[in-house]
């Protein structure tokens, strides 16, 4: 297979600006089971001591302005970033080549169309192209590392991008974040607002990630390792993996 | 029908966004809650209002680099989403959402209308914008409510509002500033993260 060949990349969703589809919101929101969302403070992650609210959240009827959310938000934010690891015909990021996919459900198992998925993950080296991450680790002049999709309508997202490096947290206690990529969606709800990251199946660190182990259920934290495809059904060109992520929300249903 | 047939997904786990969100994703007009897209025009239908404020954690020490994302109702109290059964009235040109990033002093800013409220079975809702903060240090989202001080009744009867003890209420009202710019109402709500009970925010849960 030619290395360059570029790989199977979501087409946009079907979805007309504006168009309403029943469908497409859900409208209820169960409460979350113990174990699921992070358990705060994180030890030896300082930030989480001085950020993370003292007093207890109030838990609020869902009236229509928490149900409800932008359904049209490709137009504000532009969804055509998809291939991170070839900035431009015959430049190629350094690292393993990786087709990242899957979908985007809601509790119901229902495909979630036309929403906004955001990636952002540490080039090779584990650095990122951002200002405030000053590690003496090298940039890779062919890798930005960021990229944005919208679902198609059988909720699809896919990306072609590099494996990342893993990096060390820079606090007194320190320790190493596995390989991992950060994942922002954008659903129909402004309750199913996610911003999550995903972890590669295998790697020891993820059983030594502070950040990964903030989340006390086995279960939960295993829905956050992405599946790795057999190499022999993928080729040569590159590695691939899937991942499906679930998004709060369910239908209501006819009482029986 | 057994269990395993009826019995739904568990939700994919929040984790922080980290100190690296992209600037790249962010774009001129992002903060403006009135057009549709930075080419559209912006809605005239309402007051457009200016909105700022400051982001602080323990200790009254600015938030850097935070990202707050804002949700609102139009200027009619109406959403152009299938979850409002009035939805063929909103505001076609109305986006109502908006994602801004605090600067080195904690600072973010808004453009948009001035909401409308709505009934709703759980209760009457005043008008209001819900603020979403996220950063690094936050493993979660951050979410709270900003209302305005010239809707008391209205407020004092909002089923969200009724939720927060009363005296911690006066953190949800966003103050009108004396001075107008571009000549437009600006207000100010600063949300504080992490504080005694008087100093806090209030924040809700999903
Ligand atoms: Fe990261």
């Amino acid at each position: 297979m030619d290395l360059l060949t570029q790989p199977t990349l979501p087409k946009p969703g079907l979805l007309k600006p504006g168009q309403l589809k029943p469908g497409l919101a859900p409208d209820v929101f169960p409460p979350l089971a113990e174990g699921i969302e992070p358990a705060v403070p994180v030890p030896g992650y300082p930030n989480t001591w001085t950020h993370t609210p003292a007093q207890p959240l109030l838990r609020r009827p869902a009236t229509r302005t928490e149900v409800a959310g932008p359904l049209d938000l490709w137009r504000k934010l532009p969804c055509d970033e998809s291939n991170l690891a070839m900035p431009a015909p015959g430049r190629v990021a350094q690292g393993q080549l990786m087709h990242m996919s899957g979908r985007i459900l809601d509790e119901d198992g229902r495909p979630v169309r036309g929403a906004v998925v955001e990636l952002w993950q540490a080039n090779a080296a584990g650095r990122y192209f951002h200002p405030i991450d000053q590690r003496a680790a090298p940039l890779d002049p062919n890798f930005v590392g960021n990229g944005r999709v919208r679902t198609d309508e059988e909720g699809r997202y896919a990306f072609f991008t590099i494996k990342p490096g893993a990096y060390p947290v820079p606090v007194k206690d320190t320790w190493w974040r596995p390989p991992h990529v950060h994942f922002s969606i954008l659903g129909p709800s402004s309750l199913s607002r996610l911003v999550t990251q995903m972890y590669f199946p295998g790697d020891p660190m993820n059983e030594w990630d502070r950040i990964l182990h903030s989340i006390h259920d086995p279960a939960a934290r295993a829905r956050l390792i992405a599946r790795q495809t057999h190499p022999a059904e993928v080729g040569d060109g590159w590695l691939a993996f899937t991942h499906d992520i679930v998004l709060r929300g369910r239908h209501a249903t006819p009482e029986a | 029908m057994p269990d395993s047939l009826t019995a739904p997904l568990p939700p994919s786990s929040q984790h922080t966004i980290g100190p690296f969100f992209p600037r790249t994703f962010f774009s001129a007009g992002d903060n403006d809650l009135t057009r549709l897209s930075a080419t559209a025009a912006p809605s005239q239908r309402g007051e457009t209002i200016l909105l700022h404020g400051r982001v602080t954690r323990e200790g009254g020490e600015p938030c850097v680099n935070s990202i707050l994302e804002a949700w609102q109702a139009d200027a009619g109290g109406h959403f152009r989403h299938p979850a409002d059964p009035d939805h063929a009235l909103a505001d076609p040109d109305f986006l109502g959402w908006g994602r801004a990033w605090t600067d080195e002093d904690g600072w973010y800013s808004f453009r948009t209308l001035l909401p409308g409220g709505y009934a709703d079975p759980a209760g009457p809702r005043a008008p209001h914008i819900n603020l979403a903060v996220m950063g690094a240090g936050l493993m979660r989202r951050a979410q709270t409510v900003l209302f305005f001080p010239a809707f008391a009744p209205a407020n004092a009867a909002d089923p969200v509002m009724t939720l927060v003890p009363p005296g911690r209420r006066a953190h949800l009202l966003a103050l009108e500033e004396a001075e107008k710019v571009e000549g437009l109402r600006r207000f100010r709500f600063d949300i504080r993260l992490r504080g005694t009970p008087e100093e806090e925010t209030p924040f809700f849960d999903d």
